[in-house]
């Protein structure tokens, strides 16, 4: 199989099965042979599901062949390792989990199955969506596929590394303070943090109640719109899903962004910014001017206090790992462990103080965003960082310009907008209004046709 | 003088106590440096400034715009 078809998007793969050109089947062996020839450098899948994977082709061909038009029918999916799949192991990156084997699916793993996708496998993540996997663990840590010494992002790094080396379409991923944004931007690829409720947390493992996000990862804009129009709505099983109707995310993808309002938030984002991204930032802010976009600078002064959704975070994770923490706390990862830890040090003043500057951020947000449409920032301040960086166990938890979207709920968009001198992938971040995920995958996608960084492919 | 901000060796082994959990010695300048970041805000914070915006229950009637599932 060709580099085209494993990079190919879902429209383009639709319509050639549909013409008869590519089958589910072929597409499926083909990328399987891939996983088994690039995996073993990428550590990006923890379980391969060969098996399932020809099954759910052949039955998509079979639909196909009965004229059945769901967009995602044939489509190659993974799944982070910490959404539940019936009767395929689910590890969380853990060896907590041993080779637990769930009775039961997570909402959105059901609903992409039921949109016809074919299920590859899961991919790794960091250990509980939290820790990342030091030398020794369970599971080596995946690679980044621009530069195999470098992390793929975390924690749904198996999600980020497997799209970027052309080995599945789609892939979920979770996102408390970056999850889904940060692989995107440091493997080169498009990742949506959707609104809080809009996308079911259910049977999707908990780091932080009020932080937590589900949402997916794909190639290009285009395709997580497809991917995301498959998994939103409200689901009874998540007690924050929201009741509010879903809208057609494809509809409005190509209305441009003409007459869009766009704030740069000048305050916070750009501390520590490296120059070249800076550079690749603004060069994108020339290029969504020139397609008819309103460009202006903003301040969201509270935002300086954003840090302290690590309280939140940290305080959330260890009341749902708690019992586990003092009854095995040897089969935690070392420094997962400790970070987890560190949630039993936050008083309960700590806590609440920190979800008030929660509140006055949000209430900041929400104002500014009656100014203007879409948020517009670096997603990460630097490119992905090397392994010998990452596994310095001193080195904390760096200040976040995902993290305030999580405080806010917002829905968020990554996307590729450069790359630095060493050949790294950098990454534009947008945010909009609640439940307005079509802005901004109108505003992303816009931006995605005037620009090539989404075809570069990495040397694997 | 000490900086009120700060987050001593002293006061973390203080709360580690209090939580009753244990974190091994060559751990602790992590976690200090883990908890002392995410609690700089709050510590610079004036609480009294800050205007309880969250309520406490929020209702959402069943027939407001209820789709999907």
């Amino acid at each position: 199989m060709s580099d085209e078809i494993a990079y190919a998007g879902i429209r383009d793969l639709g319509a050639r099965y549909r013409k008869r050109e590519l089958s589910p089947v072929d597409v499926t062996r083909a990328l399987l042979a891939r996983i088994e020839k690039l995996d073993p450098a990428l550590h990006a899948f923890v379980t391969l599901t060969a098996d399932r994977a020809l099954d759910d082709a052949r039955a998509a061909e079979a639909a196909l062949r009965s004229g059945d038009q769901r967009p995602l029918l044939g489509i190659p999916v993974a799944h982070k390792d910490i959404y539940l799949t019936r009767g395929i192991r689910t590890t969380a990156g853990s060896a907590l989990l041993a080779e637990w084997i769930p009775d039961e699916e997570s909402t959105a793993v059901r609903r992409w199955r039921e949109a016809g996708t074919v299920l590859l496998g899961k991919v790794i993540t960091h250990e509980f969506a939290f820790g990342i996997q030091f030398p020794g663990h369970r599971f080596p840590a995946a690679r980044n596929p621009w530069n195999l010494d470098h992390v793929p992002g975390g924690s749904s790094s198996g999600s980020g590394a497997a799209l970027a080396a052309g080995l599945v379409t789609g892939a979920t991923g979770s996102d408390t303070g970056g999850s889904i944004r940060g692989p995107a931007a440091f493997c080169g690829i498009v990742g949506l943090k959707p609104t809080y409720g809009r996308v079911s947390r259910a049977g999707v493992m908990t780091l932080s109640w009020t932080l937590d996000h589900t949402g997916p990862m794909a190639r290009t804009v285009e395709d997580c719109a497809y991917l995301l129009q498959a998994m939103a709505g409200h689901d009874a099983a998540d007690p924050a899903s929201s009741p509010l109707p879903v809208g057609d995310y494809l509809a409005t993808l190509r209305r441009g962004v003409g007459g869009v309002r766009i704030g740069v938030p000048r305050n916070y984002f750009f501390e520590g910014v490296d120059a070249e991204i800076q550079h690749a930032f603004h060069e994108a802010l020339e290029t969504l001017r020139r397609l008819g976009a309103e460009v202006r600078d903003v301040r969201i002064p509270s935002l300086h206090a954003a840090h302290s959704f690590l309280l939140i975070l940290m305080a959330e994770a260890f009341a749902y790992h708690e019992r586990d923490l003092r009854e095995r706390p040897e089969l935690y990862g070392e420094v997962l462990r400790e970070r987890l830890l560190t949630g039993a040090l936050v008083t309960a003043s700590e806590y609440t103080q920190a979800q008030r500057i929660r509140a006055e951020i949000c209430r900041e947000t929400a104002e500014m965003l009656r100014e203007v449409d879409v948020l517009a920032t670096p997603t990460t301040p630097k490119p992905a960082t090397s392994f010998a960086v990452a596994h310095d166990p001193e080195l904390g938890f760096p200040r976040s310009n995902m993290a305030p979207f999580n405080l806010t709920g917002l829905p968020t968009l990554a996307l590729p907008c450069g790359f630095s001198a060493s050949g790294l992938p950098l990454s534009l971040q947008l945010s909009g209004r609640p439940f307005e995920e079509a802005t901004v995958l109108r505003v992303g996608h816009a931006y995605e046709r005037a620009t090539a960084w989404h075809t570069r492919r990495p040397p694997v | 003088m000490a900086d009120p901000h700060e987050l001593t060796l002293d006061e973390l082994r203080e709360r580690i106590r209090v939580a009753g959990i244990t974190i091994a010695e060559h751990r602790l300048a992590m976690v200090r440096k883990l908890l002392a970041d995410a609690l700089a805000p709050v510590r610079a914070l004036d609480s009294r400034a800050i205007r309880p915006v969250e309520p406490a229950v929020k209702f959402v009637l069943e027939s407001e715009g209820r789709g999907g599932e």
